[in-house]
């Protein structure tokens, strides 16, 4: 009985205090290739909407409107996966090292986003240069009208299936 | 767990192929995931019984198996490590020399921890002879995992339904025969040391190649899949049917929890209320996987939401159950 008392605080005393002050002090650091909240550059953007095709939990939404394409991000349903920032062909989305994402404004986990589109003159859907297009990995995930080009089921960007 | 199921059910439906690596890699995320789960389990344990002490050095020494996790995968917990046809990073040879220093560590101070708990009478008589339940009940309530384990029955689908790189690494089931909390606290801790030693092995005999498969070929269309793997609760069953679009058509898990809860009213039958949640703890359970059940009814378009208490009633109705369980 006393035996194993002993053996316990034995256990506790060479191992004294692990835990660190954070969030008063500083916590520590996370590991090289963290899946963090998400950092969309929309600059680098094409908006062929890839993100929104492989995202499990859907939420990137991806729609025209007019001679735009409208993108969100609603990153409270995230569940840092990081599938869109794999398949993304331009390496618009990145996976920040950031997960103190906890915030009492939903906004502030909200990211939208308007990319202006050349429009077809045929059929008036938008689209980027032709070259840009040839990238696009993935099938375009659209609201009513599924733009149906290319199809890459799961990733691997860079090759595409011959449609 | 239950990505590694989805992700084999589909792959069964569409007979994809994984490269060996890819199957290695799933049985070391699936190991790190049952040592983590197990030592968590341990202090929550400790924890329900009043012994803090457990807590916290089972959590202390879960912790650095956690930051592998994130080194190796991205994240603590949900790992992300499946995709349908193999898996999405490689566990660099760099990582492999503190991989094993951490695992030795783990295993030295779980068995510390062990040696120091296995003779405190405090501690053995909230665990020994409570929470029974014997091996028959523990058959006719279909028990699971390490619930079913510490009754003396050897069932574990890592042996009996071998998948990813079970069939080459092979496993021992630890079966304890206390029938009692005591040895559920047995049998995990010995299911912690032999996930340590798969994942050594998985590290040695991992052969160099592709983690991922081919998968240029869309999967076909309505085709079923079943896969069933063993999580650290039991067993998790994913059945599949894929559908048009890359999309599943119908889909099905069924975790191990429900099946362990039926167990619950034998277990707990003439104990102290004081060891109802300990004899409910025991197993592990996860309630988010029990809670309810909703049908559709696909010709009228009904939604019908069933409640414990007519879930109970049509129970009992099929099983001709009159009593109250």
């Amino acid at each position: 009985m006393l035996k194993s008392k002993f053996k316990e605080a034995r256990i506790c005393f060479s191992n004294l205090r692990v835990t660190l002050p954070y969030p008063f002090g500083p916590g520590s650091e996370v590991a090289e290739g963290f899946r963090g909240k998400i950092d969309v550059d929309a600059s680098r953007c094409i908006g062929c909407g890839g993100c929104a095709n492989v995202c499990p939990s859907r939420l990137i939404r991806c729609h025209d409107e007019g001679d735009q394409t409208h993108m969100e991000f609603i990153l409270d349903r995230c569940t840092y996966c990081g599938r869109c920032a794999e398949v993304c062909p331009e390496g618009a989305i990145t996976m920040t090292l950031l997960f103190e994402s906890a915030t009492d404004d939903k906004t502030d986990l909200y990211i939208e986003q308007q990319l202006y589109m050349l429009t077809c003159k045929r059929c008036g859907r938008c689209f980027e240069t032709e070259n840009a297009i040839d990238r696009i990995p993935t099938r375009r995930m659209r609201k009513g009208r599924n733009y149906v080009g290319s199809s890459m089921p799961h990733g691997a960007p860079g090759e595409r299936e011959a449609s | 767990m239950h990505s590694t199921a989805y992700c084999q059910a589909v792959e069964k439906a569409a007979e994809i192929e994984v490269p060996a690596r890819g199957r290695f890699i799933r049985v070391i995320c699936l190991e790190l995931e049952r040592i983590q789960s197990h030592l968590l389990w341990l202090g929550i344990a400790g924890h329900i019984i009043g012994f803090d002490t457990v807590l916290m050095q089972a959590w202390r020494i879960r912790e650095p198996v956690m930051w592998l996790c994130e080194k190796i995968t991205g994240n603590r917990k949900l790992l992300g490590m499946n995709l349908v046809g193999g898996v999405r990073r490689d566990v660099p040879r760099g990582i492999h020399d503190e991989l094993l220093e951490v695992l030795a560590r783990v295993e030295k101070e779980s068995t510390a921890v062990l040696a120091a708990i296995a003779g405190d009478i405090t501690l053995k008589a909230r665990c020994e002879k409570v929470g029974v339940i014997s091996p028959e009940e523990s058959i006719a309530f279909a028990l699971l995992g390490p619930t079913a384990r510490a009754s003396g029955i050897s069932i574990d689908i890592r042996v009996d339904h071998p998948y990813a790189a079970y069939p080459e690494l092979g496993c021992e089931v630890m079966v304890e025969q206390g029938c009692d909390i005591w040895s559920r606290v047995l049998v995990r801790l010995r299911e912690t040391l032999e996930a340590i030693r798969l994942v050594r092995d998985a590290l040695r005999m991992m052969p160099d190649g592709p983690i991922m498969a081919d998968m240029r070929q869309p999967i076909p269309p309505g085709r079923i899949g079943l896969s069933s793997v063993e999580a650290p609760r039991g067993e998790t069953h994913h059945f599949v049917i894929t559908g048009e679009e890359q999309r599943p058509y119908r889909w099905k898990a069924r975790a191990p929890t429900f099946q362990n809860l039926q167990g619950i009213p034998v277990m707990v039958a003439g104990e102290y209320i004081a060891d109802v949640p300990i004899g409910l703890g025991s197993m592990d359970p996860c309630f988010s996987c029990t809670e309810r059940l909703e049908t559709i009814d696909v010709r009228s378009g009904e939604v019908r939401t069933w409640s414990r208490e007519e879930l109970q009633a049509l129970y009992r109705l099929r099983h001709g159950l009159k009593e109250p369980l």
